[in-house]
């Protein structure tokens, strides 16, 4: 009576490569010896990446509902955007493999003499590779989900780790903690809003996946207020992710708190995965239905977009300033969402993709900036910046200037696609507000840079410190992929293109 | 690969080149981006006199893909009104870079920076007037402020930060109006026409009134930001007061001429309708400018606020003869656009060296000055005359040309506008009486004349202010069949005329 | 064997008996474990509110689900909950502090209010609507089926969640674990730390609780020779939990007598 369930491994490779690699971290964590502990950890995790990505090239033009007995669809969205977050997770591991920002000694109390000892003992918590591990295997899941079920278990693979690495900072242990606590708590709420909606769904189809239910939401039987509770707590539970007004309030704190490395990752890694979900499920289960949740989307875009921005201005730490311009960029890919068609899709990925990089750059070029206490998050330390390191503050005034979209940056062409996209549906408001904001958001950016090059320093603590090969080349990487791709898009804009493509 | 990109790649290739040369040869600098400056003039000197002006379409055309998915071209050409303003901008650059040698010097940072941040306005001075793409007029457009930026707040004096930032904000917030007309263009193109931002196939469009006339307002707006035109102008004194003298020659006489060229070249070709429908409230818009840039001019103490405010007069005539839809006006306006580059540039290089000698930008100080530095006075003195259209000198035959163009069609504004002319002689004849004439102070007895370096930079100025004050023709050939164009082309004829020229 | 909801809710079977006994006090439970002050009381009641619900689940046919309720969250999650609390948390007061002004009555209001929303709009749903029962799931019996379902439909979320418990241990790890950084102090260095402390008094052990004639119990103090209370000589523990008696109370009347005639 039991059929044996088959899987098709090649399609699910990537996904178990950076499982395998978690595993095997766990288990040299357990068996080897802690000294060589750091090097075999990073060679395992960014050896997964590598493999992962080469099998992500070679199934790239394959297409299959049934790889994993319906739980997962492998099309050219997934694949995209399993690729973009193996990229991102690779620049990100090659941050994080600068081990100087986590604490020595989760387990020590704050301030307390174990905690100094573990720390000029340069013992090492090495639990971050796995641990990385496992949210890039979440979020990959989450991409390709297509019931509910592996959706929800995507959702918290990935979320998991991340609370714990938030709360791993070796300075401010205290502000970290409270974040990855905060973190936490909103995360778990979010997740029940998110079942909560599941449960509904599966009321009113009668089946968890992903395209039962957009038949039962398209055939118009079933419950029409089932669908909207449904419809509305899933969405509480994806736009949590995404850090959309009003589920936003995570995100400046946790952006703080955690190691600036892990925020970059965060930041950028956690809206490519949670986007792909949220535009997975409008696009195919709900736009049959978009006349009654269109108006909601907009609301919510604009608020974000706007909110983001606004409040944005009053920041006086960069790591907060780039959270709260996380949020406004949320709300600019929703917008995205809310165009439902492929170009909307296609702009949305490569908006995905070029802010993740100019986010890890950002977040990278944060990381150097330093004090004797560690990290100078606060702006007004970083006036004179550009006299004490032109290249280094050209670059984030660079990147600064992405985020705001100047043309001849990728963020230009990342807004102008996705603007034309919502703009073709019909949702001109949306357009306006985001242009607006997006003029509102400018004053904030040109802010900084004021402050970097034209502002007197008033004192010399901060120092740009040198870095190590490895950031070296993450940084370096993800700025000259801004610059590359504002100058000539159409390299990732074709790809985009053919890679816009979901199936059912 | 056309002319066009020629220029700009040489200018491309001279910041690179600057940026491998070592900070401390602040001269071989500055040498190498003067030759590369005249290099472009030549070149643009060329790029004129070759112009068929027989044609009235585009020449020098050079189409390349750029971005494919979206339709956007790499794709530049000339007609004779930017041709002309090519012109302008590449001969003003080493006339810039000569007259202000040394005023780079106390900026923030170093002189080799100055001169690239110059170099690549330049490219994009180039780009901005030949793009044929609209995407690509956008792109220049909103690049353009970021040397400028720079230039203000790197090298200004003052309050040169917050002069920046709100130049900056003022411009952007302009711009990414734009960008949301833009935006809606290209998305009707994309249903009536496939995607493109081909300026002429986008002028095919078929447009409904409500729509073209908000797409309008998108564009006019960060024109009008740009240009300044009243209401929109505040940026502009401040700006005008803090920034360098060489960045506000750039910003006033380059940089405003973009708002007025776009809305020749889009606000008109693009929505013809629309503008017929704003028309009367852009006159009315224009005349405020000229009248209230010519009051306030007048009650000006700080030299550079007061060709700052004269220059909003200018572009409230310019305006006009835009939106006067008749053949005149519009070749008035653009002849304006060109003279008032160089009167205003040469208005402003003096007042700046005034300034360096006396160390103080209040008219008040000034005094005399006809007797201590003969040269200088004198040449500050022919471009204040050209700047209030004194018959005989540049600016006198494109005022008049806009006034008669606006005549034909708008007599009262026509009128009204004449009132600027008489307020003009007073702003400017107010200061230069003070500053030029009369007692010399004793503070003024030492001042310096101009040296030679200043008199090579300046001559050419004010050769051409009288050349063209007598000889319009060479400038006004190359215009009148584009003018001519323009207004034909998009349905508008021009009424009886009762002046022939 | 389809029936509405209606019906279902209006069966007058034992179920239903059931369930209006069960339902209220799980309800009271609930709103009880929000309200009581100490958080053992508040674990305890959860877990009733805990039972309840397994109860309800194996009333409605759901065997295993009932079982599991209890085994895992009543059992196990519920078992360590208190234990924890006995462990760590009982000298641990929650702060009471509202940050937020008006918190309270805006948290009252939105719950009233999306409690009131969902209530009308799943009453709307499901008053005259058909409900499914379990029989047809349940055909081969409870546990077959989910394992069926387990092991076919669901297999991959199934195998997913294992990275999710790796996931938890090796956080448990790195947040509790601590790796050695020095020798773990010996009989030897503790007694020499004694000697070495700040008073040599205590260097003989702390005194042990009060013994009186009427009470004998480690919640009342030792009294000092000067007759004043040795705080050392109680738990820290009963301490902050409130539970220590005043060692006056238990005095001899005749010594507070000598006391006065001095």
């Amino acid at each position: 009576m039991l059929t044996t369930p088959s899987f098709e491994y090649l399609l699910l490779s990537p996904m178990l490569i950076i499982l395998a690699a978690a595993v095997i971290g766990v288990l040299a964590e357990a068996f080897l010896d802690r000294n060589h502990l750091p090097v075999i950890q990073l060679f395992i995790s960014v050896g997964a990446i590598l493999l992962a990505l080469i099998q992500i090239y070679r199934i790239k033009s394959s297409s299959s509902t049934s790889a994993a007995i319906g739980s997962v669809v492998i099309d050219k969205a997934t694949i995209y955007l399993q690729g973009t977050i193996l990229i991102i997770g690779l620049l990100a591991l090659l941050l994080i493999s600068d081990q100087e920002q986590f604490v020595a000694q989760a387990s020590a109390i704050p301030g307390s003499r174990e905690e100094q000892e573990s720390t000029s003992k340069g013992s090492i918590q090495t639990e971050i590779y796995p641990l990385l591990s496992f949210a890039l295997a979440g979020m990959m899941l989450f991409t390709c989900a297509s019931d509910l079920i592996t959706l929800f278990v995507a959702l918290e693979v990935f979320s998991l780790p991340l609370y714990l690495l938030a709360g791993l900072s070796r300075r401010r242990r205290l502000l970290s903690q409270e974040a990855a606590l905060k973190y936490f708590l909103l995360g778990a709420y979010s997740s029940a809003f998110f079942l909560f909606g599941a449960a509904f769904l599966y009321g009113i189809s009668g089946s968890v996946y992903l395209v039962d239910i957009s038949s039962a939401v398209s055939g118009g039987y079933g419950n029409d207020v089932f669908v909207l509770i449904g419809l509305i707590f899933i969405s509480v539970g994806l736009l949590f992710k995404i850090s959309a007004v009003p589920f936003h309030a995570w995100t400046p704190d946790v952006y703080q708190g955690a190691p600036t490395s892990v925020t970059a990752f965060m930041a950028a890694a956690t809206k490519v995965a949670a986007f792909g979900a949220i535009l997975r499920i409008f696009y195919v289960v709900f736009s049959p239905i978009a006349n009654q949740w269109r108006p909601i989307i907009s609301v919510i875009a604009i608020i974000t977009m706007v909110f983001g921005s606004a409040v944005a201005i009053a920041q006086r730490d960069v790591k907060r300033m780039l959270a709260y311009s996380s949020i406004a960029h949320a709300g600019f890919i929703l917008t995205a969402v809310l165009a439902l068609n492929k170009s909307g899709l296609s702009a949305a990925l490569f908006y995905l993709t070029t802010y993740g990089l100019s986010t890890l750059a950002a977040f990278g070029i944060i990381t150097l900036i330093r004090d004797a206490t560690g990290e100078v998050t606060d702006l007004n330390k970083w006036a004179g910046l550009g006299k004490k390191s032109p290249l280094i503050a050209g670059s984030f005034a660079f990147l600064l200037l992405s985020f705001a979209g100047i043309p001849l940056t990728s963020g230009f062409i990342g807004k102008f696609a996705i603007f034309s996209a919502a703009y073709e549906t019909g949702n001109i408001a949306v357009v306006v507000f985001g242009v607006l904001s997006s003029a509102l958001a400018a004053f904030f950016y040109i802010r900084v840079i004021l402050l970097m090059f034209v502002a007197q320093s008033q004192n010399d603590s901060i120092s740009i410190a040198i870095p190590s090969v490895k950031s070296r080349i993450a940084i370096g990487a993800t700025t000259a992929a801004t610059v590359i791709l504002g100058l000539f898009p159409s390299l990732l804009l074709n790809i985009t293109q053919s890679f816009s493509i979901f199936i059912k | 690969m056309s002319i066009l990109t020629v220029m700009m790649l040489i200018c491309v290739i001279g910041a690179g080149m600057l940026f491998f040369i070592p900070t401390a040869k602040t001269v071989l600098v500055k040498q190498i981006s003067l030759a590369i400056s005249i290099l472009v003039a030549l070149i643009g000197i060329y790029l004129v006199g070759s112009l068929d002006k027989t044609q009235s379409g585009m020449q020098f055309v050079e189409i390349r893909n750029w971005i494919p998915t979206f339709g956007i071209n790499y794709s530049v050409g000339v007609d004779g009104i930017s041709a002309v303003l090519i012109l302008m901008s590449v001969l003003l650059v080493p006339i810039v870079l000569l007259a202000t040698w040394n005023e780079s010097e106390n900026g923030r940072w170093s002189v080799r920076t100055f001169q690239i941040l110059v170099l690549i306005l330049e490219v994009f001075m180039i780009g901005v007037f030949a793009a044929t793409d609209l995407f690509l007029f956008y792109v220049f457009f909103e690049a353009m402020l970021i040397p400028v930026y720079f230039l203000i707040a790197g090298y200004g004096s003052g309050e040169r930060a917050a002069a920046a930032v709100k130049f900056l904000l003022y411009s952007l917030f302009g711009g990414l109006l734009m960008l949301a007309a833009i935006i809606g263009t290209y998305v009707i193109a994309g249903n009536q026409i496939g995607k493109t931002f081909d300026i002429e196939k986008l002028s095919t469009l078929q447009i409904d009134q409500t729509t073209q006339n908000l797409l309008f307002l998108g564009f006019f707006l960060a024109f009008a930001i740009k240009a300044p035109l009243w209401p929109f102008h505040t940026w502009l004194p401040d700006a005008a007061r803090s920034a360098t003298t060489g960045t506000s020659v750039l910003l006033v006489g380059v940089l405003d001429k973009v708002g007025t060229y776009g809305m020749i070249k889009f606000c008109l070709k693009l929505f013809p309708e629309a503008s017929r429908y704003f028309t009367p409230w852009i006159i009315g818009l224009a005349l405020v400018s000229i009248i209230y840039g010519a009051i306030v001019a007048i009650g000006q103490k700080d030299i550079r606020g007061l060709i700052a405010f004269t220059s909003i007069s200018h572009f409230g005539f310019i305006t006009m003869g835009i939106f006067a839809m008749t053949t005149q006006g519009m070749s008035g306006a653009n002849l304006y656009m060109f003279n008032h580059a160089f009167s205003t540039a040469a208005l402003f290089l003096i007042a700046g060296w005034m300034i360096a000698r006396r160390k103080s930008a209040n008219i008040a100080d000034f005094g005399g000055l006809q007797r201590v530095t003969p040269v200088m006075a004198w040449s500050f003195f022919i471009a204040g005359l050209s700047s209030l259209a004194l018959p005989g000198l540049a600016s006198f035959v494109s005022e008049f040309l806009v006034l008669v163009g606006t005549f034909t069609r708008y007599p009262v504004a026509a009128v009204i506008g004449t009132i600027g002319i008489i307020l003009a002689a007073l702003y400017i004849l107010i200061p230069v009486q003070r500053a030029l004439h009369g007692q010399t102070l004793k503070s003024n007895e030492n001042l310096s004349d101009l040296d030679i370096r200043e008199r090579v930079a300046i001559a050419p100025v004010i050769l051409l202010i009288i050349l063209l004050g007598l000889f319009p023709k060479p400038i006004l050939d190359l215009i009148n069949p584009a003018a001519k164009t323009v207004i034909t082309s998009n349905g508008f004829s021009d009424p009886v005329s009762k002046v022939k020229k | 064997m389809i029936r509405t909801a209606l019906e279902v809710g209006m069966t007058k079977s034992p179920e239903a008996i059931l369930f209006w006994v069960l339902a209220p006090l799980s309800v009271l439970a609930a709103i009880g474990m929000l309200l009581v002050k100490k958080a053992v009381h508040s674990a305890l009641l959860l877990a009733w509110v805990m039972i309840s619900l397994a109860i309800f689940y194996i009333a409605q046919e759901a065997l295993f689900l009932g079982i599991v309720q209890i085994v895992v969250y009543t059992g196990a999650v519920m078992m360590l909950f208190l234990f924890i609390l006995m462990l760590v948390g009982v000298d641990s007061a929650d702060s009471l502090l509202e940050n937020i002004k008006y918190l309270r009555p805006i948290a009252v209001t939105a719950a009233i209010g999306i409690g009131g929303l969902l209530v009308s709009l799943i009453g709307r749903a499901t008053i005259s609507h058909n409900a499914y029962g379990l029989s047809i799931a349940n055909q081969n019996g409870n546990v077959q089926g989910l394992a069926q379902l387990l092991f076919t439909k669901y297999v991959w979320a199934f195998e997913v969640i294992s990275a999710l418990l790796i996931t938890a241990a090796l956080g448990a790890m790195v947040l509790a674990h601590s790796n050695k950084v020095r020798s773990k102090f010996s009989q030897r260095d503790l007694s020499a730390a004694r000697f070495r402390g700040k008073k040599l008094a205590e260097a003989a052990g702390l005194p042990g609780p009060g013994v009186y004639a009427l009470h004998n119990a480690v919640d009342v103090p030792a009294r000092l020779p000067d007759g004043s209370a040795a705080a050392t000589s109680i738990s820290r523990v009963l301490e902050a939990r409130g539970d220590v008696l005043e060692s006056k109370q238990f005095e001899l009347q005749q010594s507070e007598d000598e006391s006065s005639d001095k």
